[in-house]
């Protein structure tokens, strides 16, 4: 029996010589599997319900905010000169930026060969393609005459005659998220397939049996079906790894290929990605902290998981940090009076709230996981998190907002507030996010139980052989 | 394996696929896994939870040629995506835009980059599935309730009674031999393999109630209907703006269109039926062949309505109601006035006839292209102000200013720009006219006056440049400049100092 013969460790610290579990509390492979399949075998508990209770109207009401907004068109937004590009797209960059961690963690660390990837990358690509589509939401139901969106596609048109704008950003835009998308939805679902055959295999009842049976494609396990798959799982890395770079660079290039001061900027893409990153990392963390408390995953998302994810945030939010000072010493050192201005002022303009608001959640906060406790303590380190959303959310309305609000001329200068439609928009954004996220936990595996099981059984080897002989 | 047999004889003799042994545990199984495979056995595989590692050496496993499609694919993706662009942006639809070439490859790598992982990445995914033979839903590896446990702890190994060595009791010992947990014979699937007609019907349905849709909007894109088209969305097909002639409650007298409001001067009706204004006297305007002309000047008006001067106040019947509609008809006020023009002279022109057909009717008029259409006014002969210094100052001015730079500093016709335009070679250029031409020499002022303000064939009109004043004042210079370039002894002062008189004029020039 391939039981790991790890007692209760602080896997936070390495010793040397030993390789740290990444997998606590004595697991076999039959418990890893129930552990996992028990979450979406047994009723959901209460508090799915009650999140379930708010968010599912949230999502209702988002639905119905659209419609509203179909019938009567973009004005019922706070869309106004000189700010055309006002909450909806904040969302949009907002939702992109949180749906890199999952890719990124699929991907990125597969190819660094970081294993502790395997027990949180499955809920982390979730959570990627949840944010992707409601990040799609919002460009699509932008464009005003929303039955036209598909004019972006370039098809041969017989009542247009003419073809997409291929120089344009927001044409790469669309290229972009849409790769990005349909890769992570199918990344996502190669990675499953293995899991839902367990799932498949442990049904009870026959209409599940047979419904995870489809969806599982009829895996069986097969030692040359495994061999295909691990090598379509490598080369699926190896192309989103540079496709999660890409996405958020192109995102930026809506802004950076303008010619707006405050966004004619050649950091934003790396700025933009590393901001992605940290804010992916902070969702992740957001989500993880309460799923592993409640479904009590505790053994496989492990302080050691968390420990590392905090980092990664520290890393980031502090390059989000540095790229904010780049920008304010670029403004000052190019002399270039309107970059000048536009940067005084979102500091120290009307708006000097959200700049300081964003500056504190997201360069200021994540300074606290230097500290042992805060990369320890599950409650205040998902404080931080929530501090970092927030602090994502306000980076992309200084960005948007701040840069429209003050055109070159005094006589174009305005206000941007938002409308209830806004705020709604906003809220039922998220009542999607988790509505889909709490079925994703109903349904389908929360963690890569084939990939754990791989890389208890890689550990269990490197003991077995260090072991015997004695040193490292 | 008891229980299934009796079962499957029902049917007919159920057919072996093979023997599976099962394990507790992968290192087990890759001993096992290499036993048989030294044992001579090839077509053995083995079912794990994950991808157990050594099991590909041990099963004698060969690398797959999915790298390959991934590869074709991405390129087929990047050649696809540039193709795309280049044939959309730079061949098929032709635009610029931010002053990019139309093929601007560096901004077509982002596009290039994302077609090239999209086609690869499905291609990968696809190419795995479809090489594994996947979905594949019944396999016989699946009638073992045992089998269950292949996705979750247990590992087994397989040999498949197709082996050119298959032996069933040997395979048995075998697989016995390697510390196998179990092993067991896996018999053919007796559940019928055959999908339920009804599934089949089911699909047909739903496919089929999807097609409607699709199916009505295609036939009412292809087909005519006496009804309005339909509208799923409105785009701006109705506005609450109203249309001419509709009613309103508005405004107090219903009425959409709105009278100008009081004191209103309209474009060309500014200041009185003048001379000095118009450049000839329209009291005596109905000799010859005027009338013809007029037709003409009608067409003429209504193309250029913004820079028309009115010709002449309509006489007797006015219009029944002056404050409404029939002034912003340009056909409505245009007939007026054509058969007001016409009332004395030509009968045989229908009013509405504004076709310019005039030109056999007055083959006479005069030479060239110049003559066609020549109105025929009663040109003033005389200037209608005092010409002294300081006007023909004026005129130097604007000549200089306006006229010049065609018609040269001289009057000659080669000014700048059309030199240069002659030089280029462009053959669309027409030459301006020499104002020393005879014809030209020999027109009354007024008719000068007239080709300022309204333009000549290919010259544009100067009324919105220059006040009349001015119009006039550049006429006098050209008089001047008539005389100058050619003078005659006799108009030189008897004491006039020749040389610094020519040397004067060059410098001024
Ligand atoms: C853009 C070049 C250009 C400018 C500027 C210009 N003209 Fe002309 N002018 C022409 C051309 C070309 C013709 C010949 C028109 C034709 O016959 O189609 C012409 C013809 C004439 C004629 C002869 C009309 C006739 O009866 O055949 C006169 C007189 C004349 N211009 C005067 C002027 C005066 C005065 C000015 C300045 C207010 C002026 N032009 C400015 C290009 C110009």
């Amino acid at each position: 029996m391939a039981s790991i013969a790890v007692s209760e460790v602080d896997n936070t610290i390495d010793t040397p010589g030993r390789r740290t579990p990444l997998v606590t509390g004595d697991q076999t492979y039959a418990s890893v599997t129930h552990m996992v399949s028990r979450i979406s075998e047994e009723s959901q508990p209460l508090i799915w319900w009650l999140t379930f209770a708010v968010a599912f109207p949230s999502l209702l009401m988002f639905g119905c905010l659209i419609i509203y907004l179909f019938l009567t068109g973009v004005g019922v937004w706070g869309n106004m000169s000189p700010v055309f590009w006002g909450w909806p797209i904040v969302n949009f960059v907002f939702w992109v930026g949180i749906g890199h961690a999952g890719t990124l963690i699929s991907a990125i660390l597969y190819l660094f060969r970081q294993n502790w990837r395997t027990s949180i990358n499955r809920a982390a690509e979730a959570m990627t393609i949840f944010a992707v589509i409601c990040a799609g939401t919002f460009p699509g139901i932008h464009v005003g005459r929303v039955w036209f969106a598909y004019w972006l596609t370039p098809y041969p048109s017989l009542n247009l005659w003419m073809w997409p704008q291929f120089r344009s950003p927001l044409l790469w835009d669309v290229f972009a998220v849409g790769t990005y998308a349909s890769v992570s939805l199918i990344f996502w679902y190669m990675g499953m397939i293995p899991d839902l055959a367990t799932f498949r295999d442990r049904s009870k009842s026959r209409l599940r049996r047979m419904i995870y049976g489809i969806l599982c494609l009829g895996w069986s396990g097969s030692s040359r079906h495994w061999m295909r798959y691990e090598k379509a799982y490598s080369i699926l890395s190896a192309l989103a790894t540079p496709l999660v770079l890409s996405v958020h660079t192109v995102v930026s290039f809506d802004f950076a290929v303008s010619q707006l001061p405050g966004w004619h900027t050649t950091i934003f893409p790396p700025y933009f990605v590393a901001g992605a990153i940290f804010s992916g990392f902070g969702m992740v963390l957001t989500l993880l902290i309460p799923v592993r408390a409640i479904y009590n995953l505790k053994h496989l998302i492990t302080p050691r998981h968390l420990d590392n994810m905090c980092k990664i945030i520290l890393a980031t939010g502090s390059m989000v940090g540095l790229a904010y000072v780049t920008e304010f010493f670029m403004a000052w050192y190019s002399q270039n009076k309107y970059e000048y201005d536009t940067f005084v002022f979102r500091a120290f303009g009307p708006y000097w709230w959200a700049y300081w608001i964003m500056f504190t959640c997201n360069v200021i906060s994540p300074q606290v996981f230097w500290f042992k406790v805060f990369r320890r303590n599950t409650i205040l380190m998902w404080i931080v998190t929530i501090f970092v959303n927030i602090g994502m959310w306000f980076e992309r309305f200084v960005i948007t907002v701040t840069s429209l609000a003050r055109d070159f001329l005094p006589s174009s200068w305005g206000y941007f507030s938002p409308t209830w439609v806004d705020i709604g928009m906003l809220v039922g954004s998220f009542g999607l996010f988790t509505t889909l996220f709490l079925l994703f936990c109903k349904y389908l595996p929360v963690v890569a139980v084939s990939e754990v099981k791989g890389v208890m059984s890689q550990h269990a080897h490197a003991e077995h052989r260090h072991g015997h002989g004695g040193d490292h | 394996m008891s229980e299934h047999q009796p079962k499957q004889k029902k049917i007919r003799p159920p057919r072996s696929f093979g023997w599976m042994a099962e394990y507790e545990d992968e290192n087990q199984l890759l001993d096992a896994a290499r036993k048989v495979r030294d044992a001579g056995y090839s077509r053995i595989d083995a079912f794990t939870p994950f991808p157990v590692h050594g099991i590909d050496e041990a099963l004698n496993i060969r690398r797959t040629r999915l790298p390959w499609f991934s590869l074709v694919a991405g390129m087929t993706g990047t050649t696809v995506a540039l193709l795309l662009q280049w044939w959309t942006n730079a061949f098929d639809y032709p635009y610029i835009i931010s002053g990019k070439p139309y093929a601007s490859w560096p901004a077509f790598i982002p596009v290039t980059f994302e077609l090239t992982v999209l086609f690869a990445a499905f291609m990968t995914v696809f190419a795995m599935l479809g090489l594994n033979g996947l979905p594949k839903f019944n396999n016989p590896v699946f009638t073992d309730p045992k089998f269950d446990r292949a996705t979750d702890d247990r590992f087994f190994l397989w040999v498949d009674s197709r082996d050119q060595y298959f032996n069933a009791e040997k395979v048995r010992e075998l697989l016995e031999a390697t510390g196998a947990k179990a092993v067991e014979e896996v018999w053919e699937d007796d559940s019928p393999t055959e999908v339920p007609k009804s599934i089949y019907a089911g699909i047909a349905v739903l496919i089929l109630i999807t097609l409607i849709p699709g199916a009505i909007v295609l036939n009412m894109r292809n087909s005519r209907s006496p009804y309005p088209r339909w509208h799923i969305f409105f785009d701006m097909d109705f506005q609450p703006s109203r249309k001419a002639q509709q009613p309103t409650t508005i405004f107090a007298d219903g009425r959409v269109q709105r009278p100008p409001v009081p004191g209103t001067v309209a474009r060309g009706e500014l200041g009185p039926n003048d001379p000095f204004l118009l450049g000839y006297d329209p009291e005596g305007v109905a000799m010859g062949k005027g009338a013809a002309v007029n037709v003409q000047m009608v067409s003429y008006q209504q193309e250029n309505s913004a820079s028309q001067e009115p010709i002449e106040e309509p006489p007797a019947p006015p219009p029944p109601q002056p404050d409404t509609s029939a002034a912003d008809d340009p056909q409505a006020s245009a007939t007026a006035d054509a058969s007001s023009e016409q009332a004395g002279e030509a009968p045989s022109k229908p009013a509405g006839d504004q076709a310019p057909t005039t030109a056999e009717d007055e083959g006479d008029a005069g030479a060239g292209p110049a003559a066609e259409g020549e109105p025929n006014y009663a040109w003033l002969e005389r200037f209608p102000l005092p010409v002294d210094a300081e006007l023909i100052e004026v005129g130097r001015r604007e000549f200089e200013q306006n006229c010049a730079a065609c018609h040269g500093l001289a009057g000659y016709g080669d000014g700048l720009v059309s030199r240069r335009a002659t030089e280029l070679a462009q053959g669309y250029w027409l030459q301006p006219t020499s104002l020393h031409e005879q014809r030209i020499i020999d027109q009354p002022v007024g008719r000068i006056y007239y080709t300022i303000t309204h333009g000549k064939g290919k010259m544009a009109p100067y009324a919105d440049a220059l006040t009349p004043r001015e119009r006039w004042a550049v006429v006098a210079y050209v008089r001047v400049l008539q005389r100058s370039q050619n003078a005659r002894p006799e108009d030189v002062p008897a004491d006039a100092d020749l040389a610094s008189a020519r040397g004067d004029d060059t410098t001024n020039r």
